[in-house]
C-alpha cells in the first residue's frame, strides 16, 4: 500500500500571483490536483520535505494549509492513483520518444525535459529507461 | 551557543551547520531532535525547523536566511546559497548544475554515517572543499 501526502490550502484572494506561484511549485514537484481541492504526492523523503516547506510558505503568505500523510482504504484506488502518476510522466516520455525520431533534434532541450520528467517519475516508468537510452545513443551521433 | 535542528540532516542543514561553525559561532554545539518536534534545549536556537527565524522564508533555504540575518556579505557564500536553494527548494529554473549532485552527496553522507553528528562533521569537509574551489576559480 502506497503512503500518500495530501495538501489542501486556502490563500488570500489577492495578489493572485501567489496562487500561481504555489500552483506552479506543486506542478513542478509532480503533484496531482484531485477535484480541484486536494493535491496528492507519493511519500518519499524529498516530497515529504518539499511539501513541508510549501506548507510553511503558504502560512507565511497569510494562507492556511493542512498537510496529511494518508493511505487509501480501497486497494483499487491506490492502484488508480499510481496509474495517474505514471500516465503523467509517460505522456512526456512518449512525446520525447516521438520527437527523438526526427533527424534534427535539440538534445539539450530534450535532456532538460527528460530530467524534469524523471524528477517526478515516482514509480519508475519503463518508457523513461527508453528515453534515457535514446538520448545517450543520440549523443554520440555525428550530424 | 546551542543550535537545534531535526535529525536526519541533508543538504541545507549540513550547509547551515558548516556556516554556523565557520562564520557565526565557532563554539556552536548541535542538538538533533525528532522530525516534527519543537522541543530541545530551552536556550537552544532552532534552525531549519518550520516557523523558526533561521528557516525557509520567501522561497529561500535556511542557509540563505542565516546569511541574511547575520548580514554576511561574501560572494562565494552567496554562490553556495544559490546552490543550496536549488538543491533544497523547488525552483522554476536551475542555473547551478552542481545543486543536484550536492543534494545527492549530502543524502548519501547521512546514509553512510552512524549518526547526525558524524554526518555533520563529514559535511564540513564537503563545504570546505566547495568554498575553497569556488574561491580558487574566482581568484583567477
Amino acid at each position: 500500500m502506497t503512503t500518500w501526502l495530501l495538501l489542501h490550502y486556502k490563500l488570500p484572494n489577492k495578489p493572485s500571483a501567489l496562487r500561481v506561484y504555489i500552483w506552479r511549485k506543486l506542478k513542478r514537484l509532480g503533484a496531482i490536483l484531485l477535484h480541484d481541492a486536494v493535491w496528492v504526492l507519493p511519500e518519499n523523503p524529498r516530497t515529504t520535505e518539499q511539501v513541508q516547506w510549501l506548507t510553511t510558505e503558504i502560512q507565511e503568505m497569510g494562507g492556511n494549509a493542512y498537510y496529511w500523510r494518508a493511505n487509501t482504504i480501497l486497494n483499487e484506488q491506490d492502484q488508480a492513483m499510481k496509474q495517474q502518476f505514471s500516465e503523467q510522466v509517460d505522456a512526456i516520455y512518449s512525446d520525447l520518444l516521438k520527437r527523438l525520431e526526427k533527424p534534427r533534434t535539440d538534445l539539450q532541450e530534450f535532456s532538460q525535459q527528460y530530467q524534469e520528467a524523471a524528477a517526478k517519475d515516482f514509480f519508475h516508468s519503463k518508457l523513461g529507461v527508453l528515453v534515457r537510452e535514446k538520448l545517450t545513443s543520440k549523443r554520440g551521433e555525428k550530424s | 551557543m546551542k543550535w537545534v535542528t531535526w535529525e536526519n540532516i541533508g543538504v541545507d542543514r549540513m550547509a547551515s551547520a558548516w556556516l554556523i561553525r565557520r562564520w557565526i559561532d565557532p563554539k556552536a554545539e548541535f542538538f538533533f531532535i525528532p522530525s516534527g518536534e519543537k522541543s530541545g534545549p530551552k536556550d537552544g536556537e532552532p534552525f531549519d525547523i518550520p516557523g523558526a527565524r533561521y528557516s525557509h522564508h520567501g522561497g529561500h533555504c535556511t542557509f540563505y536566511a542565516l546569511l541574511k540575518e547575520h548580514k554576511i556579505n561574501d560572494a562565494i557564500l552567496s554562490r553556495i546559497a544559490q546552490m543550496v536553494d536549488e538543491a533544497d527548494v523547488i525552483q522554476e529554473v536551475s542555473i547551478e548544475p552542481a545543486a543536484t549532485g550536492l543534494d545527492l552527496i549530502c543524502r548519501g553522507l547521512r546514509q553512510i554515517s552512524k549518526d547526525d553528528f558524524e554526518a555533520l562533521e563529514r559535511g564540513n569537509l564537503i563545504y570546505d572543499a566547495i568554498y575553497a574551489q569556488l574561491k580558487f576559480d574566482t581568484a583567477k
